[in-house]
């Protein structure tokens, strides 16, 4: 109850420094030694709330769908996306922490791959991944692929250090029971790695619906909000509230993602709700 | 039979490196059935080493181990041992009862059956009213019981302890000392202890080992004979009596020479 108090108050404040901002700005823009310090506030760079929102209701051509619709629809396409890329990206982090933990000399040679892989700019390796994988997957593929490029990589980190968060004595405890690898990994490294697992695939989310909605536009995918974003702002200087719409409904992608993360980690993590101490 | 017998133990790690460190050199020792026996020393003596051998947690470099009549290794492999560590390394993530149950889970015992046993054992340390429990929502001295509990599920013969009361306050190391006493004389379990006070060693072993370091290495054996081990075996002449030979065992030929500073610590009996 309090928490849906404090998103909506969150909301409120972005709100009001939107329409404060309007009221104050210049709607030139504040120019100082000819750089641009601060954004225009006019109508068009910065329309009303309540411009966007009553363009949401309205079609995106005449005699279209209203643009909501549409805009839900390219989030639920991309949605598709982001998911399948995330499923792909987690595993695949999961495996390479994995190996990782398990052959120190994997960890070593690999781990500066991984982080590599990372500096790698996503627009530069979008279209090399739509050239090779073309051929061989529909093009939401391959936007599930970039994405899971960007989030396998939270994962394999995340995941590593989690699985050798487990104090030497627990280790020894282990291997005292005869546990072998296997064993140890499941009753131990695992369960102990999954505080660090969860906010590594809180920012995985985040990272595959950057790298859906970034892939899609590099790649020329339609019907996903990426390319919605693009169309939409090119009729910017005629209809300045429709690119907010499709801005939304990034944003909104970006939460229910988050959201939908975040709901992974509550029956796994029921022993974190008990803190009260007894003592005897 | 005995328990444990060591046999000209030599531990040195990092070998042939720059770093090499004698640990352990030509130990011997023998741990008969039922029967406590603490090890002492100073930091760096290699007590913690020797019982991680006789754990077949790591390899010694020369000699043999023997566990309940076979190799350490194959004793560890049947879960022949418990073990305490001085942290009590319980798993966070199960409760109380699930984390007693872990070596009898690994040993591959029915559901039931480990319930049962687990919480026989939850019982002995007297935490059956607290098997749901998390181990953050425990006291220090109740999780470390937890652990005694784990180390006995399995009812091993042999019972291996580094250190278990050390993170613990006076009051209630004293109070688990006289449990695992009784726990040691209910189970019949022979019992391997390592820590560093000297009044701990003396209450509760049949028989103290002196180690030295640099190499480490065993430089006296003292048996304990209490007339009682309760409170008022802890007011004893005899308890005593042994503490101030265990405190002159450590500190070797170098203790008669200076009776004075030995008057003056022996007021102090840790």
């Amino acid at each position: 109850m309090r928490r849906v108090l404090y998103v909506l108050l969150g909301l409120a404040v972005v709100a009001a420094l939107w329409e404060g901002y309007k009221v104050v700005g210049n709607p030139e823009g504040t120019v100082l030694f000819g750089v641009r310090i601060l954004p225009r506030a006019d109508d068009l760079s910065m329309p009303h709330l309540w411009t966007v929102l009553e363009r949401l209701g309205r079609p995106e051509l005449t005699g279209g769908r209203p643009v909501w619709i549409v805009v839900l629809s390219a989030c639920l396409f991309t949605l598709g996306i982001t998911a399948a890329g995330f499923v792909i990206g987690a595993f695949v982090g999961l495996l390479l922490a994995i190996v990782m933990e398990r052959f120190g000399i994997v960890e070593r040679g690999l781990l500066p791959y991984v982080i590599l892989s990372q500096t790698v700019p996503l627009v530069a390796l979008a279209p090399l991944v739509a050239g090779w994988g073309g051929t061989l997957m529909p093009p939401w593929a391959t936007v599930s692929v970039i994405a899971a490029y960007l989030a396998f990589f939270p994962v394999a980190v995340g995941m590593l250090r989690g699985l050798q968060s487990p104090s030497a004595s627990g280790v020894e405890l282990m291997r005292s029971y005869a546990a072998g690898w296997w064993r140890t990994l499941v009753k131990l490294r695992f369960p102990a790695s999954l505080p660090y697992l969860f906010p590594a695939l809180r920012l995985a989310g985040a990272a595959a619906v950057v790298g859906a909605v970034v892939g899609e536009i590099s790649t020329g995918t339609r019907g996903g909000i990426g390319r919605l974003i693009i169309e939409y702002s090119r009729e910017a200087t005629s209809d300045p509230a429709k690119v907010y719409t499709a801005m939304l409904g990034a944003a909104l992608l970006g939460l229910v993602v988050a959201g939908l993360v975040s709901l992974l980690e509550v029956p796994l993590m029921r022993h974190r709700r008990h803190v009260e101490v007894v003592t005897l | 039979m005995s328990s444990v017998d060591i046999n000209g133990v030599t531990k040195t790690f990092n070998q042939g490196r720059a770093d090499e460190v004698v640990a352990l050199s030509e130990v011997d020792l023998t741990v008969g059935d039922g029967e406590f026996v603490s090890l002492i020393g100073p930091s760096g003596c290699g007590k913690s080493t020797l019982l991680r051998l006789i754990a077949d947690l790591i390899a010694p470099s020369t000699g043999t181990i023997t566990v309940a009549g076979k190799s350490a290794g194959a004793a560890r492999k049947e879960q022949a041992y418990g073990i305490a560590f001085q942290q009590s390394g319980l798993f966070e993530w199960r409760t109380v009862l699930k984390n007693v149950e872990l070596p009898l889970e690994l040993r591959g015992l029915s559901r039931p059956e480990r319930k049962a046993k687990a919480e026989q054992m939850l019982a002995l340390v007297g935490l059956e009213d607290f098997a749901g429990h998390y181990p953050a929502q425990l006291s220090g001295g109740m999780q470390q019981r937890v652990a005694i509990a784990r180390a006995l599920a399995v009812q091993p013969p042999l019972l291996l302890m580094d250190e278990p009361f050390g993170a613990l306050d006076e009051m209630t190391r004293e109070r688990l000392q006289s449990e695992l006493l009784g726990i040691c004389a209910q189970t019949g379990t022979s019992t391997v202890f390592v820590t560093h006070s000297i009044s701990e060693a003396v209450f509760l072993s049949n028989r103290v080992v002196v180690m030295s370091a640099r190499p480490g290495r065993i430089t006296a054996s003292i048996t304990v004979d209490l007339p009682s081990r309760d409170d008022a075996g802890r007011l004893s002449p005899a308890f005593f009596d042994k503490i101030t030979e265990v405190r002159q065992a450590l500190r070797g030929d170098a203790a008669p020479a200076r009776p004075a500073e030995n008057a003056v610590a022996g007021t102090d009996p840790r």
